[in-house]
């Protein structure tokens, strides 16, 4: 984790008091440097298929520059709390789009007859599953004031699917060799 | 259900209008998601949780994957000279539209740190417009960048194509905390 410094500290914008028009300004600019940044590591990846790595660089480097602005927007938004808060904040968040969000889309697209949106959302919704029972627990440990287990976290780069410890042989959602997951 | 051999993300494809819209606001919310989960993170190493902080940066990947899944699908992923002028595009928008109007209702409403938050990007937008402009004339000439650092302000995203100065001209942040690409 990048650390941060109390002089860098010191200078980024603070949670305030909003006005509500301000604060609806707020979290639209929030939605629109997220999205941003998202594009713009995928923008990055074709680059690099196309064998120009410095317009890859480049595209990396905006990319973290539009992270800042979103942490920025959302610093003044006050979403950034204690972290039990947070993984609270977290869990509620992945619990709508196993309840409802997913759901609502996959009938739709189901019905629709979209076969490749039905299994995009089909690869979420399976991994926000995953990530829901993470965030309990993690929450449990943090609300006693400990720290989940040293176990490595790994990310099939496909679909998402997330898994603490060892690797499964193949992936349990998509069917990705585990040489295609990330581990942090 | 299983699908064995099926390995590639999702592909882009014909949509339904009502499956196009969902899928636009499915990859809000994953971007969205995304960038909390490395704001949380941040937070929880500062708090001394490391492992939730490797936690929250594992599943920040995971939702970014999903975004990814999401926008492809839609074809939001074009050559690389379509996408630099989707960038220029966006970045326009937030220039001449966006910021500007957002600026003005928080100025008029006295929040001070929001005026502050919405600067910092106004200005390092500035910066990526020019920067996606004039690299996009090298790609239409087939030509990729040369191999100078990218720098940017870990503050408030201020980004140049070279050397970083002594202090961020629009935050004050020392220029060696910068970060290099």
């Amino acid at each position: 984790m990048p650390e941060m410094p109390e002089e860098y500290v010191k200078r980024l914008p603070k949670s305030e008091e909003l006005n509500a028009m301000t604060e609806q300004s707020l979290r639209a600019a929030f939605a629109g440097e997220s999205q941003a940044a998202e594009k713009y590591v995928v923008f990055a990846a074709q680059a690099e298929e196309e064998d120009l790595p410095n317009i890859a660089k480049l595209f990396a480097a905006i990319s973290f520059a539009e992270t800042r602005h979103a942490r920025n927007h959302w610093r003044v938004l006050g979403g950034i709390r204690k972290t039990a808060d947070n993984l609270q904040t977290a869990f509620a968040g992945e619990s709508f789009e196993i309840d409802e969000m997913y759901p609502a889309y996959a009938e739709i697209a189901k019905l629709q007859a979209n076969k490749e949106a039905s299994r995009s959302i089909r690869y979420a919704l399976k991994a926000e599953m995953d990530h829901k029972r993470m965030y309990a627990e993690a929450r449990e440990a943090a609300l006693q004031g400990k720290d989940i287990a040293d176990q490595p976290v790994s990310v099939c780069t496909i679909c998402g699917h997330t898994v603490i410890g060892g690797l499964p042989d193949k992936c349990p959602v998509c069917a990705a060799a585990k040489e295609y997951y990330r581990t942090f | 259900m299983a699908e064995p051999f099926m390995t590639t993300p999702p592909k882009p494809e014909r949509l339904g209008a009502m499956t196009e819209e969902n899928l636009k606001a499915a990859f809000a919310g994953e971007s969205q998601a995304s960038q909390k989960y490395l704001a949380f993170a941040a937070r929880a190493a500062q708090e001394g949780y490391p492992n939730v902080a490797r936690l929250f940066t594992a599943v920040a990947f995971a939702e970014s994957a999903h975004a990814r899944n999401h926008l492809n699908v839609m074809g939001g992923i074009g050559s690389t000279a379509e996408n630099l002028k989707a960038a220029f595009g966006g970045e326009s928008f937030e220039i001449s539209e966006m910021y500007p109007a957002y600026s003005a209702v928080a100025k008029m409403q006295g929040n001070a740190e929001a005026v502050t938050s919405i600067r910092y990007a106004l200005a390092a937008e500035k910066d990526h417009q020019g920067i996606y402009e004039a690299t996009g004339k090298k790609v239409d000439g087939a030509a990729d960048l040369d191999a100078t650092p990218i720098r940017v302000c870990p503050v408030c995203g201020h980004t140049i194509v070279g050397e970083a100065p002594d202090e961020c001209p629009l935050c004050g942040t020392a220029g060696r905390l910068f970060h290099s690409f």
